[in-house]
């Protein structure tokens, strides 16, 4: 269990993921947004208590749905402006804010290609090695990448390698429309599919202690030289794949995941152990709406980016539009 | 000067590099103790250690993504591709990650990684071993490419790959690295995106890429027997392209002819043809010219290989067709 200072930052996360992305889906239904959310609410435990897990200057790689990197790692400003693709937004509206990379705040640039991004955090754990340095690669990603061949030659090359690399996946069950187990052949954990000898945990990623125990636990193991870890966590979307999508899952589905609220389950839990009263949650809760709040105003009210930005092609050589060198 | 081949001139410049930098390493299939298929990385392992040359699985979509990774976190990692025709394999980690990164961060982040790989027929390694891949990637913003012609520039050119910020592949042609040439013993770097006259004339350009260049040397001393006085132009890296030296050229000799060694359909040639119609139509005396390979797979037969490769023959009659009609 983390120290109570901790386990209230690790509240004030998991709020601040919900009370987000309740505001994306509002301002998404009220008035569009240009980024189309695919929105984690249900599974914030599993990118809170995993991000939480590591050192700011670990790296760490999000599937598209691990809005908890994103909201731990940058401020709310560059998350709305790189969803509203405005001119203040981090790459000045080339990019969604998806799989916006970042140096300064260790976040690997990731792509549209689902599961693509395995093998790049295993060369970010090769590049560790290889500097001498002590960080330690975080990877998120979603029972459908781990479908993928990327995830299998990810987890062999790491294994063999003993590379720092933590294996996080967020089992959510449904593969946009398709049931996960539906297309993947093992009997109940999609981690079996790797026989590799690694450490495997299946853990509730409904629980954000849980999560963050487990993850926690691979780091120390990743940082110590023992290689990595693959951790499969159980969760579940509340949302469809993404908003265009209509919801086609049986309610009951939905509802019984519902009693199992990570948010929900946390608090219930620092508040039986005293560590915190109801006016503190409602406290935070107002101020973390306002500044979510103040972010989309901002975000709204932004002026859209000049063209020139989107030249930003090589670093090195200077080009025209046509793809000419400037001499 | 040293003379070199250009097996030597590429094993001189990797040693120099991961000499120079401690975040370069080398890694690939073979390329350790065996010193890899064409034996370029000869000696490597043992010279500098196996921490910095080293062996890997036969996975090129671990090694795709994993040089990507690398190069994101502060390593200048180079890695060798067996055969160019692999890059399909690799081309989602090409095409979608190393070229896009720096347009997808805002900090200005690039992706220094460098794809070193073989290409080229005349082995009679048949259809999944011979192929030119470059035109695969030739309109992928964010790329490099690179194709050297002689020992001089594969050093050069693999030494300022390495230091480069952003993603590089580096193109050599399977037939050529034999081919010897005479190499500055200091440290040098051959600009990327800048191409070289090989050889000055007044009556023609010829615009050659990679292994095509030796191809068109020669047509050229055959046309010059001839009376045909050919320039002969190098862009040594493809992309992206010194369409300005090209130009100059055309403006100077009023034709042009373009060889590479992939399908005519869709190759480079086309590219710098409707530049040359665009930019310097009114200076044209002569239709342009393409040599390059029938647009089929490349065939298995030594009869039918030798037929697909463009040679100094197809140059001395494309060139002569264009100038005297
Ligand atoms: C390589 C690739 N194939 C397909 C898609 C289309 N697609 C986007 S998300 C998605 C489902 C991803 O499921 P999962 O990996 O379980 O992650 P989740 O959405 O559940 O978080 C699909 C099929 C894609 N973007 N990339």
């Amino acid at each position: 269990m983390a120290r109570d200072s901790e386990r209230e930052e690790v509240h004030e996360y998991l709020l601040l993921n919900r009370i987000f992305e309740e505001k994306v889906l509002e301002e998404y239904e009220d008035s569009g947004i240009p980024e189309l959310p695919h929105l984690s609410i249900g599974q914030e435990a599993v990118g809170v208590g995993g991000t939480f897990a590591f050192e700011a200057d670990d790296w760490l790689a999000p599937s598209l749905r691990t809005r908890a990197v994103m909201l731990m790692r940058l401020s709310l400003r560059d998350v709305v402006t790189g969803m509203y693709g405005t001119k203040s937004s981090p790459t000045e509206g080339r990019t969604t804010q998806h799989h916006l990379g970042s140096s300064e705040n260790h976040i690997l640039g990731t792509t549209g290609l689902i599961g693509s991004h395995l093998n790049v955090a295993v060369g970010a754990g090769l590049s560790a090695r290889q500097l001498d340095e002590d960080r330690v690669t975080g990877v998120f990603f979603g029972d459908g990448a781990a479908t993928r061949g990327e995830f299998h030659t990810a987890i062999n090359y790491a294994a063999v390698e003993d590379l720092p690399v933590v294996f996080i996946l967020e089992n959510n069950q449904w593969i946009e429309e398709t049931p996960a187990m539906d297309v993947i052949a093992v009997e109940e954990n999609i981690s079996e599919m790797a026989g590799h000898d690694i450490p495997k945990e299946v853990i509730d990623g409904q629980d954000v202690d849980v999560v963050l125990e487990s993850v926690s636990g691979a780091v120390e193991r990743a940082r110590s030289g023992e290689g990595p870890t693959l951790i499969e966590a159980k969760t579940y979307r509340y949302r469809p794949h993404a908003e265009v999508i209509p919801e086609r899952r049986d309610e009951k589905e939905i509802e019984e995941w519902k009693e199992r609220d990570p948010v929900h389950l946390h608090e219930e839990r620092i508040l039986d152990d005293g560590l915190v009263d109801e006016e503190w949650i409602e406290a935070k809760r107002a101020e973390i709406t306002e500044e979510v709040n103040s972010a989309f105003e901002f975000a709204k009210n932004d002026p859209m980016p000049a063209e020139d930005v989107m030249y930003q092609v090589y670093k090195d050589t200077e080009i025209d539009e046509n793809g000419g060198v400037v001499r | 000067m040293t003379e070199l081949t250009v097996r030597e001139s590429i094993n001189q410049a990797l040693a120099e590099e991961i000499e120079r930098d401690e975040r370069v390493f080398l890694y690939g299939e073979d390329v350790g103790d065996y010193g890899g298929l064409y034996q370029v990385t000869e000696g490597l392992q043992e010279q500098l250690g196996d921490d910095r040359v080293f062996d890997t699985p036969l996975s090129e979509t671990t090694l795709g993504g994993t040089v990507v990774g690398a190069a994101l976190t502060g390593s200048r990692p180079i890695v060798e591709i067996m055969f160019g025709d692999f890059l399909s394999v690799i081309a989602d980690h090409l095409i979608n990650y190393a070229a896009k990164m720096h347009f997808n961060y805002g900090d200005g982040t690039s992706v220094p990684l460098v794809v070193r790989t073989t290409y080229g027929g005349g082995d009679q390694f048949g259809l999944h071993h011979s192929q030119d891949p470059m035109p695969w990637f030739q309109n992928v913003p964010g790329l490099k490419m690179v194709a050297p012609a002689t020992p001089y520039d594969y050093k050069g050119l693999l030494k300022a790959a390495v230091r480069d910020d952003d993603p590089v592949v580096f193109f050599e042609n399977k037939q050529r690295y034999e081919v010897s040439g005479d190499v500055p013993d200091e440290d040098y770097t051959v600009p990327i995106g800048e191409a070289d006259i090989k050889r000055r004339g007044e009556d023609m350009t010829i615009v050659a890429i990679g292994g095509m260049v030796d191809v068109a040397m020669e047509a050229a001393d055959e046309l010059d027997a001839q009376g045909y006085d050919c320039e002969v132009i190098d862009p040594r890296t493809v992309m992206p392209l010194d369409k300005e030296t090209i130009l100059e050229s055309v403006k100077k000799t009023h034709g042009l002819t373009i060889v590479h060694e992939s399908a005519q359909f869709g190759g480079m040639g086309g590219e710098i043809a409707a530049e040359a119609a665009d930019e310097a139509l009114y200076y044209l005396d002569a239709p342009v010219k393409r040599v390059a390979a029938p647009f089929t797979p490349v065939p298995f037969a030594e009869n039918l290989e030798q037929s697909y490769l463009p040679n100094a023959d197809d140059v001395e009659a494309a060139v002569i067709d264009a100038l005297e009609g």
